[in-house]
């Protein structure tokens, strides 16, 4: 087989061939470079590239690989956004705050001398709710609340000292008011409670 | 089974046999019986309203089960009146016998646990509360710590308020210091009320402002700065939400 067959262009004329030949034949005379002169060339090429000092074009310094490690940093800083916790931590309030203003669910206790009064606005509409506590042993029935404007109502006469209570709306939902102190769920239910003035401190 | 059925029948019937009477005056929400035998509601104590066992409001195996508890908790000495009410409450809830019973016992202990810590002769209002107490995780040290605060008046305000600002997630150790430091103020209830109402209200702002709430709150009452009525946290400026 010669290189005439397996070339995958056209055959060349007599002149290329002729070229071509005396070119193979010079290629043939030069002698083979010596292993360690290779070697002594490619370190030399190395060390150059390596210590080469920065050259400008056009009066723009060329890059080096801090400018580019600079950069990496910016865009991954830019991209990460390590501040974006304190913004999310600002943003989680933000909606539990906006969750209950939206939930509007308050209720006051007014002790008064002859009755303790419950206040109780819900969020919703409902048909009916009741106070139900250790007052009137835990009756659904016993202590419906009024409403008016939107608030529920209860005048409820108490004994001094401490009482539980919750409210039941539309005799299914039980609810307590967020913010008025609580005993611990102890396997029903949170739960609110009162203390009404009249014991000695 | 067949004896399973004898007892609920027993049980129906002993219930129907004793004049447990469970009206309650719907228009002043009051029991209308009482029965110190019944309830266990210790003379002179007129801090806890008098409560009465009704078996009907709970299924015969659950009321027969109640009522062996009961018995066996007044031979103890306990108070059966925070008893019946949790009874009261699981089944106002419709919630399981099992539950009722499981309920009902843990508070029994727990008041067996306040009454060991806080003596023999407190008042059944201070016993509730300090099971309720135990029961969302104050420990032993806490409960002595807000006795000897006051160790002659109530602690059901302290006790309530620690529990709550406790389960509002305020450490232990740092909410039975504000408590006893408050009640050992003279008429320091309306204090510890503003308190809770400081730490309620600030909670649900966000992790930690609980017990910044509480921080503020502190300093203000201790050092006399602010009133109780006025508590700190109320001038601090609501977080802005961020710019989208």
């Amino acid at each position: 087989m010669t290189d005439r067959d397996v070339l995958p262009f056209p055959a060349p004329d007599q002149d290329d061939a002729d070229i071509a030949a005396r070119i193979a034949a010079l290629y043939e005379r030069t002698p083979a470079t010596e292993a360690r002169q290779a070697d002594r060339c490619a370190r030399a090429v190395l060390a150059q590239s390596m210590h080469q000092s920065s050259r400008s074009a056009l009066g723009v310094s060329r890059t080096r690989w801090w400018w580019g490690a600079a950069a990496a940093a910016v865009l991954i800083t830019a991209t990460t956004r390590p501040w974006r916790g304190v913004v999310s931590t600002q943003e989680a309030d933000s909606a539990v705050g906006r969750a209950i203003a939206a939930a509007t669910l308050s209720g006051t206790v007014t002790p008064s001398d002859s009755a303790v009064r419950f206040d109780l606005t819900l969020p919703t509409s409902a048909s009916a709710v009741a106070i139900v506590g250790d007052f009137n042993g835990w009756d659904q029935n016993a202590t419906p609340m009024a409403s008016r404007d939107g608030t529920w109502s209860a005048n409820i006469p108490l004994t001094p000292g401490r009482h539980v209570y919750a409210f039941v709306v539309d005799g299914k939902r039980w609810i307590v008011d967020p913010l008025a102190p609580q005993v611990p769920d102890d396997g029903y239910g949170p739960a609110n409670a009162v203390v009404i003035d009249g014991g000695p401190q | 089974m067949l004896s399973v059925t004898m007892l609920a029948l027993a049980g129906q019937l002993l219930g129907a046999a004793m004049p447990l009477a469970s009206g309650t005056d719907v228009e002043h929400g009051r029991p209308s019986a009482t029965s110190a035998e019944q309830s266990g509601d210790q003379s002179g104590d007129q801090a806890q309203p008098p409560v009465t066992f009704d078996p009907t409001r709970f299924d015969s195996l659950t009321a027969l089960s109640l009522r062996s508890f009961l018995d066996s908790a007044a031979e103890q000495g306990l108070p059966l009146g925070p008893l019946i009410n949790r009874a009261l409450e699981g089944a106002a809830r419709r919630v399981s016998g099992a539950r009722i019973m499981q309920v009902v016992r843990a508070h029994a202990a727990a008041m067996a646990e306040a009454r060991a810590i806080l003596g023999p002769t407190t008042p059944v209002a201070d016993l509730d509360a300090a099971a309720t107490a135990l029961r969302a995780g104050v420990d032993e040290k806490a409960l002595s710590a807000i006795r000897t605060s006051r160790p002659a008046g109530s602690v059901v305000i302290p006790l309530m308020v620690l529990t709550d600002i406790v389960q509002r997630g305020v450490p232990i150790i740092a909410a039975r210091d504000a408590v006893t430091t408050i009640a050992r103020m003279p008429s320091s209830d309306d204090a510890l009320k503003g308190l809770q109402a400081a730490v309620a209200k600030n909670s649900v702002r966000g992790p930690g402002m609980a017990v910044d709430a509480l921080n503020r709150y502190l300093r203000g009452t201790v050092s006399g700065g602010n009133p109780p009525s006025a508590p700190a946290t109320t001038d601090r400026k609501p977080i802005r939400p961020p710019s989208p």
